[in-house]
């Protein structure tokens, strides 16, 4: 690759001129001034954070500023692991993913699919399916939560439409968890079609003529053909599936609070209240640490099934 | 290509339409709950569309939740962002496309690495030091965790790597120093994913809920979304009418943006992802 910095040097005549921009110098230190705002950003509000919370998970930390932070050693991690609630969040959070993720995967593909196949109103119909993913969540969960009133809602009117007693969808701790997992199955499923659907138009054209020559169609096409070729894009949309059903946040927040009796808290509602309602911002560190650790090693995962396809 | 037999023709249709149905329920739903009179929220039943229109929820949303300032403070909180993580990240992704320099493999290694972080995740010790240096409450807090961006570098580094070398000699050649040949070079040739990640921007900022809760107190500075969810968890509880209108004024903003970007966004979006 050729870069600038691999041309030859301008003459020491050229270089004394004001007009030329190409002093070696600052050729030379361009990159740096380059990179330096935005390594600058990430470095203070991502890593030193990440770093932090890592520390900070040692400590009993104080509000005030200015106050000493108390060393504490493992005790925020007993206190974590020690404590119900925090057991609580951490099987809600996998309950969670679990009732979000593979529907979310196998939906978003289907969809993605049946989208790609139409001949008529492509267009119309994938941006319909877009939207969810656009909107607003607080917005929307106000919405679901209307929806999913126990009189009035329409989710309770449509049961009884059909006979069945009314549920109460949020107050219950039966479906607490299962309704905000609902919303983020709504959601998610727009974010993984989009993600496949490019997928789906990386393939060669040819590939599709060359499978309709040898009379390779539906069921079987899918299963040797497009499922292989995507498989960077399943990965990816599994990842990003993942990372957003273990941060799930904004509409349980709005449309339970983690209740009724913690039935639908998760690690990061949890986290939030030990932090900021309890302040035990030593503990919420902890918890946070959990959390980033998880995370990173799925990225992991990820990268090493990328690299894993690449060869 | 072979025509599918009708019957399977028809269900693809009837699974799509299901599925369009469920996607845009809730949008219906909020514009129905939004227009009808509040009076008729329980009456009504399952009627598909109020007897009459009601425009007046529209109004007890602004005015009771303040909507208007609330919508000003997102559109300055969400443009200050965009506009920083651009004149950060755009020369620093093309630093990293384009420029062989020391120490890059390892810095961009930091960059990948901080990928993996949400802000959720980091939000104890952002928070305490945004107001260790006394920027709690204020917008320059709601601004200043975002200046960069570790997606926005990845993604804008991907299109930048195929930008032909043989055009940067060119402008190298025409006397064009690096400044010059970024505005005048590589920023046109990498419209496209600057335009899909700063919808992507648009999105993240104007849609954050957890960051604004911790640093916006003062409701002077609150976020769309922020004041809407207050707004919620005020005694007004039951009128629904008034919520659903608030929800569709916080949505509409962003659901214009990306019916008019939807196509570079999804097209931006797509470059980065197959790089992973």
């Amino acid at each position: 690759m050729t870069t600038i910095l691999d041309k030859p040097m301008p003459s020491p005549a050229a270089a004394d001129k004001p007009i030329k921009p190409i002093d070696p110098n600052r050729t030379r230190a361009t990159p740096y001034v380059f990179v330096a705002p935005a390594m600058s950003g990430i470095g203070l509000f991502v890593l030193l954070p990440a770093l932090l919370s890592f520390i900070g998970s040692f400590f009993a930390i104080p509000l005030a500023p200015g106050a000493n932070w108390k060393w504490v050693g493992f005790d925020n991690y007993t206190s974590v692991f020690g404590d119900p609630a925090a057991h609580r969040a951490i099987e809600n959070t996998l309950l969670y993913c679990a009732m979000t993720i593979i529907p979310s995967l196998v939906l978003g593909l289907l969809l993605a699919l049946l989208a790609e196949s139409l001949r008529h109103g492509r267009t119309l119909v994938r941006t319909a399916l877009f939207l969810p993913m656009t909107a607003n969540l607080v917005a929307m969960a106000v919405v679901f939560k209307w929806i999913f009133a126990l009189q009035g809602g329409f989710a309770n009117q449509a049961l009884a439409w059909i006979g069945i007693a009314p549920v109460n969808w949020l107050n219950d701790t039966r479906y607490s968890l299962i309704s905000v997992a609902l919303v983020g199955v709504w959601r998610g499923v727009s974010l993984t079609m989009l993600l496949f659907l490019a997928g789906l138009t990386t393939i060669p054209g040819a590939i599709h003529e060359a499978a309709a020559a040898e009379g390779i169609r539906g069921w079987a096409k899918l299963r040797t053909l497009i499922l292989p070729m995507m498989k960077p894009t399943i990965v990816f949309a599994t990842v990003l599936s993942i990372l957003t059903s273990i941060q799930a946040f904004d509409q349980i927040n709005v449309m339970t609070q983690g209740g009724p009796q913690e039935s639908s808290e998760t690690v990061l509602t949890y986290t939030w209240k030990v932090g900021f309602s309890y302040f035990q911002l030593g503990k919420a560190s902890a918890l946070s640490f959990v959390l980033i650790a998880v995370l990173i090693g799925i990225g992991l995962i990820r990268r090493r099934a990328f690299s894993a396809e690449q060869r | 290509m072979t025509t599918s037999p009708v019957p399977a023709r028809l269900i693809k249709w009837l699974l799509v339409l299901i599925a369009v149905v469920i996607s845009l329920f809730p949008f219906y739903w909020m514009l129905r709950t939004a227009l009808a009179p509040q009076s008729q929220q329980l009456a009504d039943g399952l009627g598909f569309w109020p007897s009459h229109l009601d425009f007046g929820n529209f109004a007890r949303a602004w005015n009771k939740a303040n909507l208007g300032q609330a919508l000003l403070n997102g559109l300055i909180i969400t443009g200050a962002i965009l506009l920083l993580q651009l004149i950060t990240c755009v020369p620093a992704a093309y630093a990293f496309a384009k420029i062989r320099f020391r120490g890059s493999g390892v810095l961009f290694g930091v960059v990948l690495a901080c990928l993996l972080i949400p802000t959720q995740a980091t939000m104890v010790p952002t928070f305490i030091g945004i107001n260790i240096f006394g920027l709690g409450d204020t917008r320059i807090g709601l601004v200043l965790p975002f200046y960069s961006s570790a997606f926005g570098i990845f993604l804008l580094r991907q299109q930048m790597l195929s930008i032909p070398d043989a055009l940067l000699d060119a402008a190298r050649t025409d006397g064009l120093g690096p400044w010059r040949t970024l505005l005048r070079v590589v920023v046109p040739m990498s419209m496209p994913s600057i335009a899909a990640f700063a919808v992507f921007s648009v999105f993240t900022h104007w849609n954050d809920y957890l960051w604004p809760l911790l640093v916006a107190r003062s409701p002077d500075l609150a976020t769309p979304p922020l004041r809407l969810a207050v707004f919620q968890q005020a005694d007004i509880g039951f009128d629904y009418s008034a919520l659903a209108a608030g929800a569709a004024i916080v949505t509409a903003p962003i659901l214009i943006l990306f019916l008019f970007a939807q196509r570079r966004f999804v097209q931006g979006m797509a470059g980065g992802e197959i790089a992973g």
